[in-house]
């Protein structure tokens, strides 16, 4: 984020600058960015201070509901499930990040030379994304868990395999209309006069200035990745239990609603916390880069 | 006129925009009063804080801008101590804005007639849906708009520029009001739609008596719409008179800079006063005069003393402490040689035979399917360049000029013809070129916002022509790109900086300098000064005269700035739908005997002359298709000689040593119909020019 052109005024230190910078930011972003540090500092902390081990039994009564001891109550095997949620951030949002960053690079890539190179190209590579982004998105994700077999099911690479796939036709889309915008603009016919080839163009001049685009792309989907992950999870299609994984901590503890439904609060209630913040950043971020600041004649 | 009684009135005006945490004054004690059926100009290059002025007028205020002090009264009731609500009824309503870009202003989403109905509703200025539609139609015809009805239905896209610029005026219109502001109104326009435009504002003054505050950064039209004109630098009124007068003797330094950048068609050489130096530089402004720093007359203490305006004449003020000191300027022009003519050489730089061009179509091989055949833009064109001469072809926009310079860069292939480069075919294509000829042809573009990479530093910029072309490395790299800028007249550490770190005319510096880094024989200008202001396009004409000098570079060089291609071509090559109308010397293509098209566009070019002119290029409006048989300029042609311009082709003729003309009208009659003269005596329209669609009497039939 600190891409973004802050004017430096003259004897400002780094932090003063990121002072101003975090001043002047909309609240939306400065609420997601608190959220987000959260469940960040939980992911990468979490597993040395979580009171309990994440398989750990009889912590307390089955299904005796809230506590100081158990904030979230504990589950049918006796396990805390606050502790298994902490032990579970790092597994939610390992596997948002990385696969929506795959589903990002293939996304970028595809969808600039969609745009740039234009052609039959373009045209295959769109009919190829609309073919995709036309099936639901969670019917797409369980065909390719079908098609990926039994070996590398519950496995985390086919977690991440899964959203890239998902998420990638949809953010070459953007990718492809940022690139054909760009490539009108003439920087670009004068790179191709200078004689530069298709992916020198792509790499210099249109992929700095689609940044901005494919960033506000990549928070969005992130934000929306941890969902997916959950849904799979819910469905047994995702991780395999004991994983703490939040979706399917639901998905074990539905059955227990109506006994002790803080079983399923509590893995519902800190999955939609990230969403909500991932949001909240995003949309931060989106007018942060779309606002110009620009000091001239009205 | 007599003085007014002021139906706005604007006292000591102060705003502030906000500025990194603080707050910069962009208005400082800014005060002038418009009467009743006036017209007021405001005038200063941009940043001086002209529009910021318009637009309280209209009670428009920027979260970011803060009115520090002042009033602006209008018929007595101060616009900003109103609330929101009491604004909404007044503007749109008694006062309402024309803007400067009809395109941005225009809802595109919405039929142009029925943007017009709902200002009629939002201000219950119609009693019914029906009155409103009549009152749209009504509009839309004191405008000058072709068949309201049908416009009425059209979407701003399927409009011109100049169609949406009327749409625009029509809606300020559309509740009577009793004063309108116009926000650059023509800057987005060629020639000769400017030329329209103007002449309708002139005519709807005539007509229903408007007051105006017009804004602009083009003295020559204020000098033909405005009553009295206030000239503004860095937020300071600097002098204020009417227009008459103040182009006759203006006082203050700053005034007579901007009137000396005007590119002049009645005067070859430059004027006698030296155009503006230097630039604006907001954090260099001295705590006195603004204008301190770039003023050639200034003493020490104008940086100190606050400048007021005080009368030197009746109804003429001006603000400098020196103006007894500096006393009334001649503007006299004085007539400079002609740029010398070079020689002909044997085999011309560039040479461009029965060339025609034409666009194939949308992207995508579906859409070519659909499209195949390519419609020509360009017919039949040739002409030639030599070794170190700047060619202009000028035209209206839709001409076809920028067509002729992609086909040279190779950006599009010609449908038809040669083009040949030193006497050899050029590849078609920019793939098919070696490095050595792309290296050779650089082009420049019109806006430097677009041609430079915004997320690239100057310095990478500059250094990506010298990595392909000239093969350098790092350390030869830095020492070419500080010369490059030096050349350009730029400052080495401008290198660090990202082009929206500078002003328009620094960019298309940068944008010149990436041209010459590559050490080209030719350079495609593309209408290179028509993004930028008046005075920041004179320092770039002064900068490209001295670096043909320097780097003996042929120029294609494509304007529909007359002054402008005067003041730098060689040769002149008049282009009209693609086809050539007029061609040779500029020294000759300014003097009689003229094409009737190029003499319609010299009559639609505004110098600063202080007579009102009549709307000489009515004429020119309307453009039905001609039949491609015949003179494409048939049917638009004030002089046309009836049916047989629209059947016959018409002739190449021979006009003095190099000049050629391609009309049916003979040479000595196209001269004695000429009232355009290059003196500065100046155009006046001697008598109207009677409309030819009739068998001429007085003349034998030509051929």
């Amino acid at each position: 984020m600190m891409a973004v052109a802050q004017p430096t005024m003259p004897g400002e230190s780094r932090w003063e600058r990121v002072a101003r910078f975090w001043r002047r930011a909309p609240n939306s972003f400065r609420i997601g960015a608190v959220v987000l540090l959260i469940h960040l500092f939980v992911a990468a902390t979490g597993p040395f201070w979580a009171p309990y081990g994440l398989s750990q039994m009889g912590t307390g009564i089955p299904l005796a509901g809230m506590s100081w001891a158990h904030p979230f109550g504990v589950d049918q095997l006796g396990r805390d499930i606050f502790s298994r949620v902490v032990h579970g951030a790092h597994i939610v949002i390992l596997l948002s990040l990385s696969g929506t960053f795959l589903g990002l690079v293939i996304g970028a890539v595809v969808g600039l030379i969609s745009g740039y190179v234009g052609g039959w190209i373009d045209e295959i590579l769109q009919r190829l994304i609309e073919a995709l982004i036309s099936i639901p998105f969670l019917v797409l994700a369980l065909i390719a868990i079908a098609a990926a077999g039994p070996q590398l099911a519950g496995q985390p690479i086919l977690i991440i395999l899964v959203v890239a796939l998902v998420y990638a036709p949809r953010i070459a889309r953007m990718a492809r209309a940022a690139a054909v915008d760009i490539a009108t603009r003439d920087f670009v016919t004068v790179a191709r006069l200078r004689g530069e080839g298709a992916w020198s163009v792509m790499r210099r001049e249109l992929l700095p200035n689609a940044s901005g685009v494919l960033l506000v792309e990549f928070a969005l989907r992130a934000g929306y990745a941890p969902v997916l992950i959950g849904s799979l999870g819910f469905l047994g299609f995702g991780m395999r239990p004991p994983t703490p994984e939040w979706g399917l901590m639901i998905s074990e503890n539905r059955a227990l609603l109506i006994v002790s439904p803080v079983t399923v609060l509590g893995p519902g209630l800190t999955l939609a916390s990230l969403v909500v913040g991932l949001n909240l950043f995003t949309d931060g971020l989106a007018r942060i880069l779309g606002r110009t600041v620009r000091l001239a004649d009205a | 006129m007599t003085t007014p009684s002021p139906l706005l009135e604007v006292v000591d005006l102060d705003v502030a925009y906000r500025h990194g945490d603080g707050w910069a004054r962009v208005l400082h004690k800014v005060s002038f009063r418009i009467g009743a059926g006036e017209a007021f100009g405001l005038v200063g290059e941009s940043g001086c804080g002209k529009s910021t002025a318009a637009y309280q007028l209209l009670g428009y205020r920027r979260p970011n801008s803060l009115i520090e002090g002042g009033k602006v009264l209008f018929k007595g009731c101060d616009l900003l101590a109103l609330e929101r609500h009491e604004l909404d009824r007044l503007r749109g309503n008694r006062i309402s804005l024309v803007p400067q870009n009809p395109t941005t202003a225009l809802s595109p989403g919405m039929r142009v007639g029925h943007q017009i109905t709902e200002v009629l509703r939002t201000h219950r200025a119609a009693p019914n849906d029906a009155a409103a539609e009549a009152r749209m139609i009504e509009l839309f015809r004191l405008v000058g708009l072709p068949d309201p009805e049908r416009v009425g239905r059209r979407y701003p896209h399927q409009l011109s520029g100049g169609q949406q610029q009327r749409v625009t005026i029509a809606m300020a219109l559309a509740c009577d009001p009793d004063l309108l502001v116009l926000d650059e109104p023509t800057t987005g326009l060629d020639v000769t739609t400017q030329e329209q435009i103007i002449a309708l504002l002139i005519e709807l003054r005539a007509r229903i008596g408007l007051s105006m505050l017009y804004v602009t950064h083009d003295l020559g039209v204020l000098a033909q719409i405005a009553d009295r004109v206030g000239v503004m630098y860095a937020g300071h009124m600097v002098e204020m008179a009417p227009t008459e007068m103040l182009f006759r003797q203006p006082r203050h330094p700053y005034t007579r800079g901007l009137i000396a950048s005007v590119p002049q068609l009645e005067a070859v050489g430059r004027p006698t006063e030296r155009s503006l130096k230097g630039l604006l530089r907001r954090d260099e402004l001295p705590t006195g005069c603004p204008f301190q720093p770039r003023c050639a007359v200034a003493e020490p203490s104008c940086a100190g003393n606050r400048q007021r305006l005080e009368p030197v004449a009746p109804r003429h003020d001006v603000a400098c402490q020196r103006w007894r000191a500096i006393g009334v300027p001649d503007l006299a022009m004085v007539k400079g040689e002609a740029p010398a003519v070079v020689e002909a050489a044997a085999i011309p730089l560039l040479s461009l035979d029965g060339v025609t061009l034409g666009y194939g179509g949308a992207r995508g091989p579906l859409a070519r399917l659909l499209a195949p055949v390519a419609l020509p833009v360009v017919q039949d064109l040739s002409f030639r360049i030599d070794r170190g001469e700047t060619f202009a072809l000028v035209g209206e926009s839709g001409s076809g000029k920028s067509t002729v310079a992609r086909a040279v860069s190779g950006l599009i292939e010609p449908l038809a013809g040669a083009i040949r480069f030193e006497g050899e075919a050029l590849p078609r294509s920019v793939g098919a070129r070696s490095s050595e000829l792309r290296r050779r042809i650089q082009y420049i573009f019109q806006n430097p916002d677009a041609s430079l990479n915004p997320r690239m530093r100057v310095g990478a910029i500059l250094a990506r022509p010298l990595e392909i072309f000239q093969n350098l490395d790092g350390a030869a790299i830095r020492e070419r790109i500080a010369r490059a800028l030096d050349e350009v007249r730029l400052e080495a550490g401008y290198a660090a900086r990202f082009p929206d770190q500078l002003s328009g005319g620094e960019r298309q510096r940068v944008a010149i300098a990436r041209a010459l880094v590559a050490d080209p024989d030719l350079l495609l200008c593309d209408e290179i000064l028509s993004a930028l202001d008046v005075s920041v396009q004179a320092s770039i004409l002064d900068l490209l005269a001295r670096l043909r000098q320097e780097h003996a570079v042929a120029m294609l060089f494509i304007s529909h700035d007359l002054a402008v291609v005067r003041a730098l071509a060689d040769r002149v090559g008049v282009l009209y739908r693609g086809q050539l109308m007029e061609i040779g010397p500029a020294a000759e293509i300014f003097t009689p005997p003229f094409h009737p098209y190029t003499h319609a566009l010299l009559m639609a070019a505004p110098g600063i002359q202080t007579e009102r002119r009549p709307p000489a290029t009515q004429r020119l409006a309307s453009a039905p298709v001609a039949g491609n048989k015949g003179c494409v300029f048939a049917g638009r042609c004030p002089w046309q000689v009836g049916r047989l311009c629209e059947e016959v082709a018409p002739p190449w003729q021979l006009a003095g040593r190099d000049l050629r003309i391609r009309c049916h009208i003979p040479l000595d009659e196209l001269s004695a119909r000429a009232v355009w003269r290059p003196d500065r005596e100046g155009p006046r329209l001697a008598e109207p020019v009677e409309p030819s669609f009739l068998p001429s009497k007085s003349r034998a039939a030509p051929r």
